[in-house]
């Protein structure tokens, strides 16, 4: 197998990884950059646990060779917030309930955090749609829901304070 | 156990000419890789078997969609997302815009493109029976000539076209419809996220200048066929007639007689007929109604 080097920014970072061809991006992230937080479900881009924000898109990280990420710009849930320092979007689902098992919520925090940028007030169908690329297997749509109001309010009050958009 | 006797190679070339060279020379050793929202599926344990990579990511004039002329000219490597979201889409072919708004979730409509979608050829991708309705051209590249051919003349089955080893499709183009030209598209499926077409319709009809009566008609359906298809009936009956006079239940039977659909783990053939029939009527009564408010 050829070895390539893939160039990327992940979480603010530069970072060089020698791969191959046909490696995935959620294995370069998880396996070469030991950011365990993206998980893999399905591996069929169904049910978005991998999801991570590309060059500004919400995108299945299964679903992108690691050389088709060279020189692109990734967040993932690490590059979000910690435990120190949550973003306000983990908050809102830690106080509404809105992580049961766990293993969806990287993802769902990611498709939140790009709905509530290009929409600071979804509606509650705008919500789903926004998340519709993410199952929960705990079926605990509703909290989820509810989390992503209560940070988008938030959102909206503390920039309102600051006087700025930016989530 | 498969024993990979030269290493796996992988390119990006910037310009279309470069690509057409390396297909040219690798053909069937290599994969052409635009989204990859289905190939990287369809390889999803077999990633090994890939000998070599084309990935078109770096071609920008594949990314664009503009007006030259009468046409719409879409480039293959354009999203799902920018489809749905581009104001020229919407305005001149709404149909095509809300079948890319219904593909996959948002991470899917992403990265998937429409030249991916037409060279999968799934019998249910969602964008090729609104092409087809929109009289789409596809243009074939290699480094020997240019091909341009109708979306009916590219489909031949299940994941199968015209497309040679050498081929790459570059751009598909459109002619800009009239203003008085109406469409519908209804997809049926289990769930409106992440699910193949159980049967769809995109349905496009023209009015003459007169604007009541009917000067083109197509009706396109996924899901229903080995390809995408048009029922040619519906043209025959309905040209040249007030579009407020025609028999809508007449018609839906027509599309259900005319459909040659299977059984399948998304529906079976009698439930595919029924609902054929249902929404050619809902089809055409939304139709009406938009052609109603806007000349009222």
């Amino acid at each position: 197998m050829n070895k390539l080097t893939v160039e990327l920014t992940i979480n603010g970072e530069k970072r060089k990884v020698e791969t191959t061809p046909s490696t995935r991006l959620l294995d370069l992230i998880r396996d070469d950059l030991r950011l365990t937080g993206t998980k893999e479900g399905c591996g069929k881009g169904e049910c978005g646990a991998c999801t991570v924000i590309m060059n500004g898109e919400l995108v299945a990280s299964c679903l992108v060779l690691a050389p088709q990420a060279d020189g692109v710009t990734i967040t993932t849930i690490e590059g979000i917030g910690n435990e120190k320092k949550l973003h306000p979007i983990q908050r809102a689902f830690i106080e509404t309930g809105a992580v049961q098992c766990g293993f969806c919520t990287p993802g769902m925090i990611l498709a939140a955090k790009k709905l509530l940028e290009e929409n600071p007030h979804p509606t509650e169908e705008e919500i789903k749609r926004g998340i519709s690329g993410n199952l929960c297997r705990c079926t605990g749509y509703q909290k989820i829901i509810d989390a992503i109001k209560l940070a988008a309010n938030r959102l909206s009050t503390r920039d309102e304070e600051r006087g700025e958009k930016d989530v | 156990m498969h024993q990979r006797t030269v290493p796996c190679q992988y390119f990006a070339p910037q310009k279309t000419e470069e690509a057409l060279k390396i297909l040219f020379k690798y053909e069937k050793e290599i994969k052409v890789i635009a989204g990859g929202t289905d190939l990287l599926i369809q390889y999803y344990d077999r990633l090994y078997e890939i000998n070599g990579w084309l990935d078109l990511k770096n071609i920008k004039e594949l990314k664009e969609i503009r007006i030259h002329q009468n046409q719409m000219e879409i480039g293959a490597m354009v999203t799902h997302a920018q489809l749905e979201k581009s104001e020229d889409i919407k305005k001149y072919f709404p149909v095509l815009s809300k079948a890319a708004a219904d593909i996959g979730s948002p991470q899917i409509r992403n990265r998937g493109t429409i030249g991916g979608n037409i060279v999968n050829a799934s019998p249910a991708g969602d964008l090729l029976s609104p092409l087809m309705a929109y009289d789409a051209q596809f243009k074939l590249l290699s480094l020997q000539e240019e091909v341009v051919i109708s979306a009916e003349g590219f489909f031949t089955g299940p994941k199968k076209t015209i497309l040679e080893p050498a081929q790459l499709l570059t751009q598909i183009i459109l002619p800009l419809p009239s203003e008085r030209t109406y469409g519908s598209w209804i997809k049926i499926g289990k769930r409106r996220a992440l699910i193949i077409a159980t049967i769809a319709l995109a349905l496009v009809v023209e009015m003459a200048k007169d604007n009541k009566t009917v000067k083109d008609v197509r009706t396109c359906l996924g899901s229903v066929a080995p390809t995408p298809i048009e029922i040619k009936e519906i043209r025959e009956k309905t040209v040249g007639k007030n579009f407020s006079q025609l028999d809508f239940n007449q018609l839906g039977q027509i599309v259900e007689d005319k459909i040659s659909p299977i059984d399948d783990i998304r529906g079976t053939k009698e439930y595919r007929k029924d609902v054929a029939k249902k929404i050619m009527i809902n089809a055409l009564e939304e139709i009406n109604a938009a052609w109603r408010l806007y000349n009222e």
